[in-house]
């Protein structure tokens, strides 16, 4: 942690006269990963990463220097950087004469595991998907996690201190049965420590993986074309992400690039659908209490039965549209210049019983688990990946499919949404923009679109 | 700085052979310039600098890896401390060596001119890119960004065995980012280019394009489902050698997570398909004269007319198969070990020009943009990903298509090229010229 004396120094040097924002924002990161593969501890790596990143901000104008250099004259210097590249004169404004000190809530609960721990925990879950079946060639386990300590101060006289940790776990299983390949995957993270385990354990998740990877070979391929499509709870919220999500950031919105510019108060979706964006939960992977730029993170209503009721904003964003930010300024690191980002999204659950949203289609396709996807806010078309997805034939599950990617128009989707169930499921991942990883969690609960375009190849 | 960087690692080298174990040193110091201009003004500048090493220990066939990013005596001195205590958990594996000493070509990869230029000559370049993109048609109607950046990377690899690599290069690269708009339709244009050297970038070819992209998509139309004839730009082409350079990734293949395991001397792809791997060439934004563990870099063929050559390989994988190294060691920064990569990835272009690749096809789509590439999976081979382009009606471009899906398995996909264009393009550090698939499986309504 820098001294907040050293910050104001610094704050001073790049509160260059006739700019409206100086801020620093120093980070201090500790790291620590296992890989399992091939039946051995593959790799481990353990690191230390500080840095600040300066940030000077005039009218729309943003200058972005980082360093780490944390020494008094890197600051002094990195600060003087931004301030020049943005043509802040000479003589810095007065910024606040005193600290507004915000900190966030130390946790004291989190599980912390040693090394020696996790490795037993990934041995015995690389035994439990191996023995799932003589198919399974290969599996691969990795655990990270991340403690990081942020610092942010600015010329509005705001600092704030927040202690990060977050853990992440995945599983991935390979099949392969006659020259034909198969994988499976499963993944859990959160905000706190290993007390994660406690909802699933890491050989339950191995589990899962192999016997999708197994029961994906005698899968035939997905069907091509048009058809209703039932998303089950558990497949995650990946398409609320990409359908709307990204669409709704205030910054793409504002530059003209989404589809929902111009349509606040409007009716987006159907009747039956709300948009929220959560970043208060407790301990999922998008939650935080503070934003990266010091806002405190909100829960946020975007989409009230249909109708659009607000964008996600950061501070800039919010500056520009004459609003208050939303929490949603986030950055991957030091290294990154905050941009609006989504936390925890998802579609609020409804009325409809989820077997009841099944038995009513006569045929379709059911996902049960979804991967990574991808949107083009621009004209609203969206992708998302199914990993696990069965047809649906008279209200019935039918046998399983492989290698279905979805793709639908944002809008089209959201009003096309017929049934809402009563259940909500989350997934998780790390959300891509501008270059920029941030984690995120998606929710849904069960619901079904009345048309979708499913990409296979039968 | 080789100077700074070499002390430090001699240190961490010294405090690991302390330890009874064998190190290796990967140190490196760069610094990075951004510049996004939105309607003339710059929008957003970004300057970094940044410096970290990553240290290795290997002590009795266990790995143990630790990075920092403070390079001050105590912390080199903890992040050795880390790894060695680390490796005591890893499995030992006789196959984990250090690579031995080696001497290295000059491939020059320092230009002065870039470094010299001033940042408002850069700006100028964004500026430049996005004035030729808005004076082709006034639909071009949103900027996002037209940028410019630049890199300057010094690394420097230093093992207990006396290796001693060190490299200094720079390269930049502008792109550009817009929207047409035209009755209530908006649709995006892209295209960027990476150089070696400044003087090489051709900001109004890119600002063109990007706006030609954009308003070619304007109107777009549905197209049914079915089996037909492909066409592939380089871009999209390039995004799809993307996952050739996994399926050819040793580590991927020693592990039974390529479909290429066990191919070598087979026809793994049409016959008019070779593959290169070339981290000497000329300019090349992937070139180095050594990998990212100190091994001497060099072109390599991987697929020589349809038959696969060989996999990549770094020090480990080449051992555990009794070969030797093809200088593919890759870290993406200090803060990992190496891995296996590409370097100038490249399917080496035919000599048709673009337009013979559409003769003869009756309906088939010329597919210009792609959805959810990164969901294609390198290990089963199967893709389904989103596709717009242009219609090609009687061996001419029609109208425009979107929200359609493109699908299939890659061993498929190889053997199915059958004609490849002269037009090979890069993007960084992989290439491909236009080419014809016989026939994909779509998706539409």
């Amino acid at each position: 942690m820098l001294d907040k004396a050293l910050l104001a120094e610094v704050i001073g040097v790049a509160y260059g006269q006739g700019l409206d924002l100086a801020e620093i924002y120093v980070e201090e990161k500790q790291v620590g990963n296992i890989w399992l593969e091939d039946n051995r501890i593959e790799k481990i790596h353990s690191g230390r990463e500080k840095g600040a990143g300066i940030r000077v901000v005039k009218a729309n104008n943003t200058a972005y220097v980082y360093t780490n250099d944390l020494s008094r004259q890197g600051l002094i210097k990195a600060a003087a950087l931004a301030r020049d590249a943005i043509g802040g004169q000479l003589g810095s404004q007065q910024a606040a004469s005193s600290w507004q000190e915000r900190k966030a809530p130390l946790r004291l609960d989190c599980l912390s595991l040693d090394w020696e721990e996790r490795i037993q925990l990934i041995m015995e879950a690389n035994q439990a998907a191996r023995g799932v079946s003589q198919l399974i060639r290969q599996v691969m386990i990795a655990a990270a996690d991340v403690q990081k300590q942020i610092q942010i101060a600015n010329s509005r006289g705001e600092y704030i201190e927040e202690q990060q940790s977050r853990v992440r776990l995945l599983v991935n299983t390979v099949a392969e049965n006659k020259g034909k390949i198969q994988t499976g995957y499963e993944s859990i993270g959160g905000v706190g420590g290993w007390e994660l385990l406690e909802h699933i354990s890491l050989s339950q998740m191995a589990l899962k993986a192999a016997e999708l990877s197994v029961r994906m070979l005698a899968a035939p391929p997905a069907p091509a074309g048009k058809m209703p499509v039932v998303m089950s709870s558990e497949a995650g919220g990946t398409m609320v992400h990409e359908a709307c999500g990204h669409g709704l950031e205030a910054d793409l919105v504002q530059k003209g690039l989404s589809v929902y510019k111009n349509k606040l108060g409007q009716k987006v979706a159907a009747d039956c659908v709300s948009v929220i964006d959560d970043a208060t939960l407790a301990d999922k992977y998008g939650s935080y209490c503070f934003d990266d730029e010091g806002c405190r993170g909100q829960r946020n209503l975007l989409i009230e039965k249909g109708i659009l009721k607000t964008y996600l904003y950061d501070w800039l964003s919010a500056r520009r549209d004459g609003v208050a930010s939303t929490g949603n300024g986030r950055r991957e690191s030091y290294q990154h210049k905050p941009v609006v980002r989504m936390s925890n999204t998802l579609i609020a659950p409804g009325q409809d019983n989820p077997e009841d949203i099944i038995a009513s289609t006569p045929h379709g396709l059911l996902v049960k688990k979804m991967g990574g996807g991808q949107v083009n806010t621009t004209n609203g078309d969206f992708v998302f990946d199914v990993q696990e997805g069965y047809l649906i034939q008279d209200g019935q599950i039918k046998h399983p499919v492989r290698g279905a990617t979805l793709i639908g128009n944002g809008p089209l989707v959201l009003s096309n949404i017929d049934g809402v169930g009563h259940d909500l499921g989350f997934s998780l991942g790390v959300c891509g923009k501008d270059g920029q990883g941030v984690p995120v969690a998606d929710a849904q609960p069960t619901i079904r679109i009345k048309e979708l375009t499913v990409g296979g190849t039968a | 700085m080789e100077q700074t960087l070499g002390q430090v690692g001699a240190k961490a080298l010294n405090e690991a052979l302390r330890s009874g174990a064998e190190a290796e040193a990967f140190l490196m110091q760069g610094k990075e310039l951004s510049i996004e201009v939105v309607k003339g003004q710059v929008e957003t500048l970004k300057q970094a600098e940044e410096i970290g090493l990553g240290i290795r220990v290997l002590k009795q066939g266990r790995t143990g890896f630790a990075f920092t990013s403070d390079l001050s005596s105590s912390a080199v001195k903890q992040a050795v401390e880390d790894a060695i205590k680390i490796s005591v958990l890893a499995t030992p594996d006789e196959h984990q060596i250090l690579p031995e000493k080696a001497e290295y070509l000059n491939l020059n990869l320092y230009d002065q001119a870039t470094a010299a230029m001033s940042v408002e000559e850069k700006i100028e370049i964004a500026r430049s890119t996005e004035h030729s993109a808005l004076s082709v048609d006034r639909r071009i109607s949103i900027i996002e960004r037209s940028a410019y950046g630049d890199v300057e990377y010094c690394n420097l690899i230093m093992n207990t065995k006396g290796l001693y690599a060190y490299e200094n290069g720079n390269y930049c690269g502008i792109h550009i980012f817009l929207v047409a708009e035209d009755d209530n339709d908006a649709q995006n244009g892209f295209s960027s280019m990476s150089v070696r050297k400044a003087w090489d970038l051709s900001p109004a070819r890119i600002g063109k394009e990007a706006a030609g992209n954009a308003l070619r998509a304007l109107h777009a139309k549905r197209v049914g489902s079915g089996r037909m004839p492909i066409v592939l730009d380089p871009y999209v082409a390039t995004r799809f050698c993307g996952i050739i350079a996994s399926m050819v990734n040793a580590e991927a293949v020693q592990k039974g997570k390529s479909l290429l395991a066990g191919k070598i001397g087979e026809q793994v792809a049409a016959s008019c398909c070779t593959i290169v791997d070339h981290a000497l060439l000329a300019d090349g934004i992937a070139s180095a004269p050594f990998d990212s563990e100190g091994v001497p870099s060099k072109n390599k063929t991987i697929i020589e007319n349809g038959v696969l050559n060989t996999y990549l390989h770094n020090t480990y994988t080449a051992r555990k198969e009794g070969g030797k190294s093809t200088g593919n060691a890759q870290r993406g920064s200090f803060r990992g070990l190496p891995g296996v990569g590409s370097s100038n990835f490249s399917l080496v272009p035919g000599s048709l020009e673009k337009d013979y690749l559409l003769d003869g096809i009756e309906q088939g789509l010329y597919v210009t943009e792609v959805m959810g590439m990164h969901t294609a999976n390198p290990i089963s081979g199967d893709f389904s990903i989103g596709a717009a382009g242009l219609v090609i009606e009687n061996g001419v471009l029609s109208y425009p298509f979107r929200g359609v899906t493109i699908a299939g398995n890659m061993s498929e996909f190889l053997m199915n090229i059958d004609a490849l264009a002269s037009d090979l393009r890069y993007y960084g550090g992989k290439g491909a010229p236009s080419l014809r698939l016989k026939e994909l499986s779509i998706a539409g309504d």
